[in-house]
């Protein structure tokens, strides 16, 4: 069954190519906005999603958006790197088949609102955002839509190494399956040229300290993250919260307890705003 | 026969005997049902963290933010429907905890501490409860019966 895994990831579709070029355009800081434009809309699927999440208030745009000229000029480059990455991975959550969730939407809702996370906490403890770890942390459970059918096969015996031996529901993937979601989604990463640190963020969310003595906060921000939105309800299925806390994750930061639940307020607050990029799985 | 969604950091009351109160995805929040059998009102909770002193404005605006905040408005509420505080049957849900939850992570117990004291100063009894271990939950209080069931995030349908 592994190899079956492993050898699926060769069939996983591209990456839009498009969300790589834009990305390394928009970096540069001479670029011209109609050759942007020409881009974004070159991508019919990324700019009909572009549209639907523009006047999201999340993005917090003053201008009514009707446009993709409209969103380069307005949005701001921060927000337009978040959407064009949110519009081009949303197409990977559609077919989302059980396993761990029953409906797509779920899954999709749950990694909008890991990312949405990870930027309150960015704001916290890097006082900036930044768009890799909002990138790994969008993309941090990607392996769960491709492990859905066989974790579905297998979750009486995952559940039961949970309920009766303790272990983690990433632990009873691993021993089931041979392999788990935050390892498959490496994977995937890789499949797509991901950049290191983003591919990181993905492969270690569940366990950054495997990563060893690099020093990336990403797969650690990806993780607090998770953690949270689990906490807050906004989870990722079946496997609920049954995931190991870190202590080290908040004395890295230095966040106390209180850090976490004012995060979760300002988180709730724009969960609530970003309906509009819930919607568009 | 309705279906009312209740929110995260939001209560719903009802006295429609064909309507349903229903939150999902109750992790560490914590899921209050009360229920007066014989006024057939009742009011469902979802609150998302133990004490509004962490923050005094959101509590003004969204006070079912908090357990400190909520509890009592909850109450106040069903009373101004025509419940009365001995009649009322309480249950309650949710608490969740990840896993090893080391005391930085306890928000989940933060918040069953928080109720229970609550209940305690105000010599409220919890009739039944499914609380604490690691899954998330969906809470439905029918208004005809005071029926409350759980649905946990493994898919165990159970009344409580």
């Amino acid at each position: 069954m592994l190899e079956k895994i492993i050898q699926s990831v060769d069939s996983i579709p591209a990456f839009p190519l498009v969300v790589h070029k834009i990305m390394l355009l928009i970096t540069r800081e001479d670029y011209v906005v109609t050759d942007l434009v020409k881009l974004i809309e070159y991508d019919q699927s990324i700019t009909a999603n572009i549209l639907k999440m523009s006047n999201s208030a999340y993005f917090g745009s003053r201008h009514k958006i009707k446009t993709i000229h409209d969103a380069v000029v307005y949005l701001g480059q921060q927000n337009l790197i978040h959407i064009v990455q949110t519009a081009g991975a949303s197409r990977f959550y559609r077919k989302v088949s059980g396993g761990y969730v029953s409906h797509a939407h779920d899954l999709w809702k749950h990694s909008v609102a890991v990312a949405i996370m990870s930027q309150v906490l960015a704001q916290k403890v890097l006082q900036r955002v930044d768009p890799t770890l909002y990138a790994a942390a969008l993309l941090h459970d990607i392996g769960k839509v491709f492990l859905g059918e066989y974790v579905r096969d297998s979750l009486p015996k995952i559940e039961e190494l949970v309920e009766q031996n303790g272990y983690s529901f990433l632990e009873g993937e691993k021993e089931i399956l041979g392999i788990d979601h935050a390892e498959l989604g490496g994977m995937i990463a890789l499949h797509w040229n991901f950049p290191e640190e983003t591919r990181e963020g993905i492969a270690y969310h569940h366990q950054p300290r495997s990563l060893g003595s690099k020093e990336s906060l990403i797969p650690w921000l990806v993780y607090l993250s998770d953690q949270l939105c689990m906490m807050v309800g906004v989870d990722g299925g079946v496997d609920g919260l049954a995931y190991r806390g870190l202590e080290e994750s908040l004395t890295r930061f230095n966040l106390r307890g209180k850090d976490l639940e004012k995060s979760i307020i300002t988180f709730h607050d724009l969960l609530l705003e970003a309906e509009d990029v819930l919607n568009i799985v | 026969m309705a279906d009312i969604i209740v929110s995260i950091a939001d209560l719903k009351l009802g006295n429609r005997a064909d309507d349903t109160l229903i939150t999902f995805a109750l992790g560490s929040c914590i899921g209050i049902s009360i229920y007066d059998p014989q006024a057939k009102v009742g009011g469902l909770l979802h609150y998302m963290l133990p004490d509004s002193t962490l923050d005094a404005q959101k509590a003004q605006g969204q006070p079912a933010m908090f357990a400190d905040t909520g509890i009592p408005l909850l109450f106040k509420s069903c009373y101004r429907l025509g419940a009365e505080k001995k009649r009322l049957i309480v249950k309650v849900a949710g608490g969740a905890s990840i896993l090893d939850d080391a005391q930085f992570f306890r928000i989940g117990q933060k918040n069953i501490t928080a109720m229970r004291k609550i209940f305690w100063k105000n010599n409220v009894m919890i009739e039944a409860e499914d609380t604490g271990l690691n899954h998330n939950r969906t809470m439905r209080l029918e208004l005809a019966t005071g029926k409350v069931t759980i649905k946990s995030s493994i898919g165990i349908i159970k009344e409580i």
